[in-house]
């Protein structure tokens, strides 16, 4: 019998890897971490990012005197966020039989204080207070469930949840 | 071309549609049920605008272009070497994705909404014509005149071209153009034939020409893959249109153009006075200007003041993206306004524009666009016994 394929995935196997991360110690340690990327410096303001088999360059923009070569850390951070609630809308809509047919993200930021990015507000957060994230879906389903599954891939999603709470970043260093 | 009644009541085409009718265009764009079995489930759909609008007492009915996916996109499935790309797959084709994505916040809209035929090949036509099949089920149930609305030359022609996908067939829009323009002409030819009284030519990305952003590619109720500066689009708009109804007389033709009816926020759509619009609009050898009048956002009526009876006027009055169903004196009020520069037998009256301009983003029910029509054709009774 043909598998069952729904949104590009093939149903059983992903249930079984759901079912297989909650009875089975050993996968859920594997999907648990630890997760890597080593990012070496390229020059400039360019950046490159290992992980695993990808490579992901990274550039500031021309405003910056940069190269704008590559996307900058701060929107590949929105796009982190972006992906990751992807990757939770269309597993949720999969478990739930609900057939995606196009969906978008469209998500902004803007820094609280950049000039301590720039070493002239030594007290002030350079950081985005909030980030704006607009899902626009087409999908089999009715509003209210469109909804629910949106609701389940916000407060599942590990990259978003990592942005929105408080996270220790375990910084160390060490001149070579 | 003269009409039985004044102030004849139409639409500007689109009418909305039924989630089942929805349901069934899917599967057809996913290739689950075939065009002629889509054909026969959107039969239904069309019975019923159809009946809307001689209930709400329209004069010259539509089919609501129920059967389109868009007002324009539907030209993929009766053209020869054209593709329906989302504009989301466009998106790796565009210069300037930066300023474009300001242009897709500023509109609220997501990319994979908005679907443009583009011109991938030798584009050609096919036997049963572009809204013929269209055409022959309207003729068959109503005994009203007939409108049957379809894309414009310019319009056709500016978002069919994307560089990186049509140059390669057709190296600038000079060339496509020429395919464009030689079969929207057999179009209403034929159209013309079959007996449809009504032929409009949609043009509203003419207006972003004037009104829009500066980006070479943008979005005006559809994905624009090119423009040079606007004297120059102005000009190549007017010649297009102009050759395409060239000597052909018996049938009315109407040009609309709007300023965006994709979304209900009034601040995301084009505003500005259609006084630079005008000279060109005027130049076009066409009946009627099908214009949107019911908001602000149209602008100071008074341009139309050296223009006095040029042409008939379609005049929009009323907004179909609100749920408020404008008042059937206002809307003789608004008509007295342009008595000044047009004579009674020069006005038409119709909604700003469609009310299904987009399959899957219709901006009204049709039971409110049903209301909005009785209120249109009640202020035309009102302006019929004084004008009589």
């Amino acid at each position: 019998m043909a598998e069952k394929e729904l949104n590009g995935l093939r149903v059983d196997k992903i249930n079984s890897i759901l079912d297989s991360m909650r009875d089975d110690p050993e996968v859920l340690k594997a999907v648990t971490g630890p997760w890597k990327s080593r990012v070496v410096w390229q020059g400039g303001f360019k950046a490159k990012a290992y992980m695993r088999k990808h490579i992901v360059a990274m550039d500031e923009p021309d405003g910056l005197d940069a190269s704008d070569s590559a996307a900058s850390a701060h929107e590949q951070l929105l796009s982190a966020v972006g992906s990751c609630l992807t990757v939770g809308y269309v597993l949720n809509a999969t478990k739930r039989g609900v057939k995606v047919h196009d969906l978008e993200i469209a998500l902004e930021g803007n820094f609280e204080n950049i000039l301590k990015w720039a070493g002239h507000a030594p007290d002030g957060n350079p950081a985005y207070p909030s980030i704006k994230a607009k899902c626009f879906v087409r999908a089999d389903a009715d509003e209210k469930t469109l909804r629910e599954i949106w609701k389940a891939a916000v407060d599942g999603s590990p990259v978003t949840q990592t942005v929105a709470r408080p996270t220790e970043i375990i910084t160390d260093f060490e001149k070579v | 071309m003269a009409q039985s009644k004044l102030f004849p009541v139409t639409t500007v085409g689109s009418w909305t549609r039924p989630e089942w009718l929805i349901h069934a265009l899917r599967r057809r764009q996913a290739e689950e049920i075939t065009a002629y079995e889509f054909n026969r489930i959107a039969d239904d759909a069309v019975l019923a605008a159809i009946k809307y609008q001689e209930d709400a007492g329209v004069d010259i009915v539509s089919d609501g272009e129920t059967r389109r996916d868009n007002f324009y996109s539907f030209v993929v499935e009766k053209l020869g070497g054209m593709k329906l790309m989302k504009l989301s797959e466009l998106l790796d084709y565009i210069k300037d994705r930066a300023g474009f994505e300001e242009i897709l916040r500023g509109l609220d809209v997501p990319a994979f909404a908005i679907k443009s035929p583009i011109a991938i090949d030798r584009v050609r036509e096919r036997e049963e014509g572009i809204a013929q099949d269209e055409a022959q089920f309207l003729l068959a149930h109503t005994k009203r005149q007939t409108k049957m609305p379809i894309p414009g030359p310019y319009l056709l022609t500016r978002s069919s071209w994307f560089e990186g996908l049509s140059d390669k067939t057709y190296p600038s829009r000079e060339d496509l153009a020429k395919d464009i323009v030689r079969i929207l002409r057999h179009e209403v030819l034929a159209l013309k034939k079959m007996g449809i009284d009504f032929i409009q030519l949609d043009e509203p990305s003419i207006s972003q020409v004037v009104y829009g952003d500066e980006a070479e590619q943008t979005f005006m109720c559809a994905a624009l893959g090119s423009r040079s500066d606007p004297t120059t689009e102005l000009e190549f708009a007017v010649r297009l249109v102009n050759e395409v109804v060239d000597g052909i007389d018996g049938v009315r033709f109407g040009v609309h153009v709007c300023r965006g009816n994709w979304s209900r926020k009034e601040d995301v759509l084009l505003k500005g006075n259609y006084g630079p619009l005008l000279p060109w609009l005027m130049r076009m050898n066409v009946d009627q200007l099908v214009l949107e009048m019911a908001t602000p956002r149209a602008g100071e009526i008074e341009v139309f003041k050296e223009y006095r009876n040029e042409k008939e006027i379609g005049l929009g009055v009323a907004n179909p993206r609100t749920d408020t169903i404008e008042d059937p004196k206002q809307i003789v009020s608004r008509v007295k306004d342009f008595l000044k520069y047009f004579d009674p037998e020069k006005i038409f009256l119709n909604p700003d524009c469609g009310f299904g301009t987009f399959a899957e983003r219709c901006v009204n029910t049709p039971e409110i666009a049903y209301r909005k029509l009785q209120a249109i054709s009640e202020a035309a009774e009102i302006l019929r016994r004084e004008y009589a």
